[in-house]
């Protein structure tokens, strides 16, 4: 049983395991379950595998099922399909009534002890799953059985089965099937919970070998291409979406105990408002017209607001046509919510209360893990502003310049010149005010130590368009980021209601993005080669009029939120790409 | 004081109660400070005001002010009531199941309802009520669905290739990875992929594309639920969404009966009744004795298509070419059945030939194990038992090829990576999708799906011009 074992250890590590811990445990003198002894022994022709079950994973071996042998297995498997017709069996059956999952079980008979049965009526189950590992011996049979909840074993004795059910057992069933099964209850002499199966049957025949166990987590973008593959061979990359669920369920809860209602926005849109960012464009024919996928649900929560709502919320998908990365797939996930009659004080105690009801939902504490850094949620978290940040980490006090542009540069160059790469100096070279040359020096200098859950407050008016103006400090803006391990998870401000004011800032913002798109443009006349910077400005971006138009009939005054769920997500469940939180990730096209 | 009272309209919102601020001469602010103050403010601002609340000698509950701050001034003038409109006003509140009398709006005027949804909300009573009720459907869903264990998932809406139902897709272009993409038209295949990976009970909410005509059930896009359960069959789903739609029913509205102007504004509302359990019909049981016919046991036969037509013509059913079976015998149910469904009915057993995805029916060779539930003579839910076994699935979508080909652009595709994901094994599974505007729509009064639909989609103002 070492093999099976082996398996249902890695299957209940309560958190999941990174990439790069798997690839350790690769290494190490971990054992491969891979019990497909009726396929592996079929196909021997074409296989330099050993026959043995339980073997040592080592490089020599680390070879993936190859295409003939996929073949094969599957050309077997079929004649297995027609086998059970002809024995008036359905390979595909219809359904099956399950009493009890496999955590259900393991729950109530927790306390059974070794070597001991229940056989009364009462203790009667039925359970369904996938088969994951299998051991036959003589008379005696011992499958792994793993329903979304978790794993179970099926102790499936001879005398016990009906008929040629046995015979069927040994010839017929795969790895990888699903099962229904149906018996009582036995813990092993050697503690495994188990079902004592008086009678069982094959629900859906596989016809194609699931990957070894380790091997098969070295193809990435397999992983992404085929999840349901991933999910079968890892149940640590099912409990990331079982996690998902609950985080989202939990934001929800959290702000609907405040009174907050969930609304649904467009996504298709006429103008694409509420952020920077390249919008993907689609054309709708009966229309006739070009539509834009929403860039953020901001504008139209706003909305809401002027039309008398108090409090909504929206958990949507956002578009963005950019660059993908490990923080960045083209349509991602968030929450925003917007409260009128509030200001961003009121927003960071709701992230708090968000961030942190969703760490006790899923860890059950407030100390986590992400990727070896320990952060700590407990409540207040820091709050402190951006100036204050950046003259921490510098010695440079931004308060100091006033408007004096060159002077502040020089002072930069002076002071932390050395510590900057090129591409860093020729941005804060380019900035085209104090605001942004303070915030450009934030993000090189301050961003990637904010480690621990840290409010970033009071962010330049230049770079926050849709920000109310503080009520103290000339020049800023009540806004606020949230930074965990030194990464954006929340972007909140008090939202500027002030028609007027607002139909300047985003006149300027389009006026800015047009400079740069003309320069973009000439430049790539002159230039061959043309940067992604340069490329990154070449969309067109639109004044949403009609949200102008719904400020002037008045929006109380509110903050709102924007919080990422997919990074909220990573870092709940320790996932170090965003791939990893996303069941189907956008990919390149297969050559 | 006139114009006071008339402020109280957006108070008296903000509140979401009768209350009325009073006047100066019960407030501590004294004359001037008033005056001052009340002649700065218009019907529309959004004021704070602090004071201690009490009845006025008419006996309403007000507040009486010791300060009144404006919050944000209001620029443009609202629309107002009509001395006409306040006869025809009905005194009481709109709650979810009523019937709703939009004529009698201070704001009726369709286009600008919904371009300028937040003055529809300001000024016509029950439209902040209608939304409220459509959060909470969507909320008893998903109540419902986790209590059973279900988990909420979230599955692409840009995705390379299309499936899991038959509609002409957006498409968009990805700069960085230099290729076209598709908004999706269901998100069921992409589910089944996650039972295939261990998820039992999944469902997702969210929206689904459709670059189709717009009229009063279609939209471009749209609010889905779709759900899929393992090791249970379309019966079991029957009961399911028997108890799901007659229990959200009698909570939201207090009845299992709700009123709908399912004739239009200008007849009166007929009465749709959810009380469980809901009448079951069996298609083409069911089209044969109500249209006397006897169709032939083999649909795909070229004979059975010949009879279809025939009948078409016979009952003046029309159908637009190609004239595939599966198309005939769909207006024919369309005329037949779907007409006779106010009340929720389930029409099950749908053939082969219509339903690509569904499994084939257990004892009733040609036919599946599917149903659609119509209330109002609408689809409101489309459910089977999912078809699980990877050959027959890829016969199925070689037959829609045959259909594609005789000129059925709505016939599937093949979708070579969901076949290959159902080889590695899906259990016995059942999956039911269900549109949450049609739902709204129903339990909101509102035969027109913008009604329910914030900001819906509009062309452009300039072409009114031309």
């Amino acid at each position: 049983m070492e093999g099976l074992r082996m398996w249902r250890l890695s299957s209940s590590i309560p958190r999941p395991l990174s990439l790069r811990q798997l690839f350790g445990l690769r290494s190490s003198s971990a054992l491969v379950v891979r019990c497909s002894a009726g396929d592996a022994a079929a196909a021997t022709t074409t296989n330099t595998r050993q026959p043995s079950r339980n073997r040592r994973a080592s490089t020599s071996t680390a070879t993936n099922t190859s295409i003939s042998d996929r073949e094969a297995i599957r050309a077997i498997r079929l004649k297995k399909v027609e086998e059970l017709r002809s024995k008036g069996l359905e390979p595909y059956a219809y359904k099956w009534d399950r009493s009890h999952s496999a955590k259900e079980l393991q729950e109530i008979y927790k306390d059974l002890n070794n070597g001991e049965e229940l056989d009364g009526e009462n203790h009667r189950v039925s359970i369904a799953g996938r088969i994951v590992a299998r051991r036959a011996f003589g008379k005696l049979a011992f499958l792994s059985l793993r329903d979304t909840s978790g794993t179970i074993q099926l102790y499936c004795e001879k005398e016990r089965l009906s008929n040629d059910q046995f015979e069927q057992l040994k010839t017929l069933v795969d790895i990888g099937d699903i099962l229904g099964a149906s018996g009582s209850i036995k813990r092993t002499e050697k503690g495994e919970l188990s079902v004592k199966v008086d009678s069982f049957a094959i629900l859906t025949k596989s016809l194609l070998p699931l990957p070894d166990k380790y091997h098969g987590l070295t193809d990435i973008d397999k992983r992404y291409r085929q999840r349901y593959v991933d999910m079968i061979a890892n149940p640590e990359v099912a409990d990331i979406f079982q996690k998902r669920a609950k985080i989202v369920r939990e934001i929800r809860n959290a702000v609907e105990s405040q009174g907050f209602i969930e609304v649904e926005t467009p996504v298709l849109q006429g103008a694409a408002g509420g952020a920077e960012a390249r919008p993907f464009v689609t054309y709708h024919n009966s229309l006739g017209r070009d539509l834009y996928l929403r860039i953020a649900t901001e504008l139209h929560l706003k909305r809401m607001l002027v039309g008398g709502f108090e409090k909504v919320y929206e958990v949507g998908r956002i578009f963005r046509n950019e660059g993908i990365s490990t923080r960045h797939n083209p349509e991602f996930t968030t929450i925003e919510m917007y409260e009128a009659y509030s200001d961003y004080q009121s927003m960071m105690d709701m992230a708090e209360e968000i961030v942190t009801r969703c760490a006790l939902a899923v860890h059950g504490g407030l100390t986590i893990n992400y990727q070896g850094v320990e952060i700590h949620l407990e409540r207040p978290w820091r709050r402190e502003t951006m100036h204050n940040l950046v003259k921490e980490s510098t010695g440079i006090d931004f308060t100091e310049f006033e408007n004096d542009l060159k002077g502040a540069k020089d002072t930069i160059m002076k002071a932390i010149g050395v510590e900057l790469d090129g591409k860093d100096k020729s941005s804060i070279e380019a900035c085209p005010s104090i605001g942004n040359l303070l915030n450009e020096v934030f993000e090189i200098f301050v961003e990637p130590k904010l480690l621990q859950p840290t409010f970033v407050l009071d962010y330049p008016m230049e770079i926050s368009p849709l920000a109310k103006p503080h009520r103290r400090h000339a020049g800023l803006t009540e806004r606020f980021e949230l930074f965990i391990c030194g990464r954006e998870l929340a972007n909140a401000f008090s939202e500027l209601t002030d028609p007027l004011d607002q139909r300047a800032r985003l006149e300027e913002q389009v006026r800015q993005h047009n400079k740069k798109r003309a320069e973009a443009i000439s430049g790539t006349d002159t230039a061959e080669g043309k940067s992604n910077k340069d490329e990154d400005s070449m969309y067109e971006v639109t004044l949403d009029d009609d949200f102008l138009t719904a400020l002037e009939y008045g929006m109380p005054p509110a903050s709102g939120m924007g919080l990422g769920i997919d990074r909220l997500v990573m870092l709940l469940t320790d996932s170090a790409s965003i791939r990893d939180v996303i069941a189907f990730p956008v990919l390149k096209a297969q050559s | 004081m006139n114009f006071l009272f008339q402020l109280t309209l957006f108070v008296v919102r903000e509140f979401d109660h009768c209350l009325e601020p009073g006047s100066a001469r019960h407030s501590n602010m004294d004359e001037n400070e008033f005056s001052k103050f009340h002649s700065g403010v218009k019907r529309g601002d959004i004021v704070g005001i602090s004071g201690f609340p009490g009845k006025s000698q008419r006996g309403q509950l007000s507040i009486f002010p010791r300060s009144l701050v404006l919050l944000s001034p209001c620029l443009h003038m609202l629309p107002s009531e009509q001395p006409s409109d306040k006869k025809k006003r009905t005194n009481h509140s709109w709650t979810p199941g009523m019937a709703r009398t939009p004529q009698t709006y201070i704001l009726r005027d369709q286009e600008t309802r919904y371009r300028q949804r937040y003055l529809d909300m300001m000024v016509n009573p029950g439209i902040q009520q209608l939304f409220k009720t459509r959060a909470k459907i969507i909320s008893y869903y998903r109540n419902f669905l986790d209590n059973l264990g279900f988990i909420e998932v979230e599955t692409p809406a840009m995705i390379m290739t299309v499936g899991g139902a038959t509609a002409r897709p957006f498409i968009t272009y990805h700069n960085e990875l230099d290729m076209n993409l598709y908004m999706r038209i269901s998100p069921e295949l992409y589910l089944k992929k996650l039972v295939i990976g261990g998820l039992d009970r999944v469902y997702e909410i969210g929206k689904v594309f459709r670059n189709e005509g717009m009229d009063l059930t279609h939209l471009p896009e749209f609010t889905m639920c779709e759900f899929y359960m393992a090791y249970a069959d379309y019966n079991d789903l029957m009961d399911l969404i028997e108890k799901l739609l007659s229990g959200m029913v009698k909570e939201l509205t207090g009845s299992y009966k709700i009123k709908y102007h399912g004739n239009g504004f200008d007849s009166e509302p007929i009465e749709i009744d959810f009380t469980p359990p809901f009448r079951r019909m069996d298609m083409i049981e069911e089209l044969e004795s109500r249209a006397n016919l006897s169709i032939p046991k083999d649909l795909s036969s070229e004979t059975a298509n010949r009879y279809l037509l025939e009948a078409c013509e016979r009952f003046e059913v029309k159908c637009a070419p190609p004239h595939t079976t599966s198309r005939l015998l769909d207006k024919l149910v369309g005329h037949f059945l779907e007409e006779t469904c106010i009340n929720p009915t389930f029409i099950m057993n749908h053939p082969e030939i219509m339903s690509p995805l569904a499994k084939e029916h257990r004892s009733r060779p040609g036919l599946t194990e599917r149903f659609e539930l119509f209330v109002n003579k609408a689809e409101l839910c489309n459910s089977y038992t999912e078809l699980n076994d990877p050959e027959i699935q890829r016969q199925r979508f070689a037959d829609q090829l045959k259909d594609r080909e005789s000129g059925d652009d709505e016939a599937m595709v093949l979708d070579e990576s969901y076949c290959t994901a159902l080889e590695y094994g899906l259990p016995p599974t059942a999956g039911l999708g269900m549109g949450i505007d049609r739902l709204a729509m129903l339990l909101t009064d509102s035969p027109n799906a913008k009604e329910v639909i914030l900001f819906p989609a509009m062309r452009p103002q300039e072409s009114r011009l031309d």
